[in-house]
């Protein structure tokens, strides 16, 4: 009876959750017709495969992918170079201003993207940036959550270990590459899974920092292109499916991490 | 903080891997937070006319700023609260032996790793009035239509925002939850609590650190909501959805009034930090593990 109740509890939730998607893809699918007919259509009639040919020929699709992959991508792979050296750095290393540095590091964790968003808008406008690919990318090279999650992966690694290498006459940067980065594996799946798909995912910034449609990321090129189109709602669903896609798939096949990652940040 | 045992004498090193990100962190971070400060205290077209506190005495004088500092307050309260109550119902479900959990944490788990471009511009079509699916399912149910976004645009809003964030506040509870020993609900059967009683009593109290977690970033996260205002509401109907964020981004993009549209930052700002504070001192009295 209660396992009952639980099932059912959530087998309402999954519906929730999961109905509003298949009605994307469903959106996606129908002609212009079925998604303004006063009575919605659940299912199409004859799935409109053509509908995804079209939304690039009606927009630059092609340009808002090509920029979102190239965004997301550089932003992945900063971090995967900068987080753990900086989280290394703060496991292992003894110097003078350490714990002012650090404490300046924390306090990044509280500005939120909005305080930011001003200054960095003049900031690009004065170097020419706005509306550039250096633009939509330098203000999220690091972060300090990264190095954290870093920092605690670093420092169980024994001292030992690194002395060592120094003893063997090692460069500090080789130690580094040697002998840090190897054990940090895992760390660096769920970092660069995070960054991925939240820069993937983010609105904010390429929506105030891109001015013309060819230089826009896919989440704002497809708001934009709603609030021009508003009526075709096939095309916006259409694109709705491409820019979900990639992330769904990439949280399916490795949704432990995810989990983990999630966990992890709760538990101080 | 244990003492290290790597001597001084690597500084150079440190200081050397630290410097991309010295340089980083001052130019995208202290240097933006110092520019929004200066341009805060000045005026006109280019922000250039030095005007002290007077975008601050403007803002905190205008019904329209002050109109979306409490939309913004009531929708992040709406959220946290939705978020603890339907975050730990359902993790609460999960935590129980079952076939499929992990399916249902997964699909639970997708819209929170969605953009809130998909979220927003699936659900105004959804919502939509003349259009939109979920009035003919309510009719086919046999409940009478609503126009969502008309009568309760907030509520809507908040509603969209925990249907995209509860997976994650589910994850964060059922952590928590799994961290609870069992001896200690096992020794309270023995001693005769119903299972009423057990959670009051023993889930809880022992998940104060977590609800405090689970509640301070849905507050964070809440009060800078912006796409949803942006993608379902452009701020209506009238300013009935008026975000903040929303509110700062049309005055600094669309009015391109910077100095006064830094001052609502700022202002914003400490209303966050001020928040989180209380938050964090209501938790400490609160605190129970440790």
């Amino acid at each position: 009876m209660r396992k009952a109740l639980l099932h059912i509890t959530l087998g309402l939730a999954a519906l929730v959750t999961v109905v509003p998607l298949l009605y994307m893809v469903s959106l996606s699918l129908q002609t212009e017709a079925e998604t303004l007919a006063a009575d919605a259509v659940l299912v199409p009639d004859s799935p409109q495969w053509g509908n995804y040919a079209e939304l690039f020929t009606r927009a630059p699709f092609g340009d808002f992918i090509v920029n979102s992959l190239v965004v997301a991508g550089v932003i992945t792979l900063a971090h995967l170079v900068f987080d753990p050296l900086v989280g290394y750095v703060f496991a292992k290393f003894r110097f003078p201003l350490r714990n002012t540095l650090f404490v300046a590091l924390l306090a990044t964790l509280m500005v939120p993207f909005f305080v930011r968003m001003i200054p960095l808008y003049v900031l690009m406008a004065n170097l020419g940036w706005l509306n550039t690919y250096q633009g939509l990318i330098t203000p999220f090279l690091m972060d300090a959550f990264g190095i954290f999650l870093m920092r605690q992966f670093i420092q169980p690694i024994p001292d030992d270990l690194i002395n060592a290498a120094r003893i063997d006459g090692a460069s500090e940067l080789r130690i580094y590459r040697s002998v840090i980065l190897p054990q940090t594996r895992p760390a660096l799946a769920v970092l660069a899974l995070f960054t991925f798909v939240f820069q993937w995912n983010e609105f904010l910034w390429p929506l105030v920092a891109t001015t013309t449609p060819e230089m826009r990321t896919i989440p704002v090129g497809l708001t934009l292109f709603n609030q021009e189109y508003f009526t075709l709602w096939h095309l916006t669903a259409a694109g709705s499916v491409i820019l979900f896609v990639p992330t769904a798939v990439l949280f399916v096949l490795t949704q432990r991490y995810f989990v983990r990652g999630i966990a992890l940040t709760g538990l101080k | 903080m244990r003492p290290r045992t790597l001597q001084g004498r690597y500084a150079r090193t440190a200081y050397l891997f630290l410097l991309p990100a010295i340089l980083f962190f001052g130019a995208f971070f202290y240097l933006p937070i110092g520019n929004v400060v200066a341009t805060s205290f000045r005026t006109g077209p280019q922000a250039d006319r030095w005007t002290g506190l007077g975008n601050y005495a403007e803002a905190l004088g205008d019904p329209a700023v002050r109109h979306s500092f409490l939309v913004t307050v009531a929708f992040a309260v709406l959220v946290v609260i939705g978020s603890i109550v339907l975050g730990l119902a359902l993790a609460m479900a999960l935590d129980q032996p079952l076939r499929g959990r992990v399916v249902f944490r997964v699909l639970l788990l997708v819209p929170y790793l969605t953009s809130v471009a998909i979220v927003g511009l699936l659900w105004r079509n959804i919502l939509d009035p003349e259009l939109g699916v979920l009035n003919r399912v309510l009719g086919a149910l046999g409940l009478p239509e609503q126009q969502w976004l008309n009568t309760a645009p907030l509520l809507t809003i908040a509603g969209v925002t925990l249907w995209q964030s509860v997976g994650y506040t589910m994850v964060l509870f059922l952590a928590g939850l799994q961290g609870i020993p069992e001896t200690y609900h096992e020794a309270a059967r023995i001693d005769g609590a119903d299972a009423w009683r057990r959670f009051w009593r023993i889930t809880l109290p022992l998940l104060a650190p977590t609800t405090l977690f689970v509640s301070v970033m849905a507050v964070i996260s809440g009060l800078q909501a912006f796409g949803q205002a942006y993608i379902i509401t452009n701020g209506g109907p009238g300013d009935a959805t008026d975000l903040s964020v929303f509110h700062i981004f049309n005055v600094a993009f669309r009015t391109r009034d910077f100095g006064y549209s830094s001052a609502q930052s700022v202002l914003l700002l400490v209303v966050i930090v001020a928040f989180t504070l209380v938050q964090l001192r209501a938790g400490r009295r609160g605190e129970v593990t440790y």
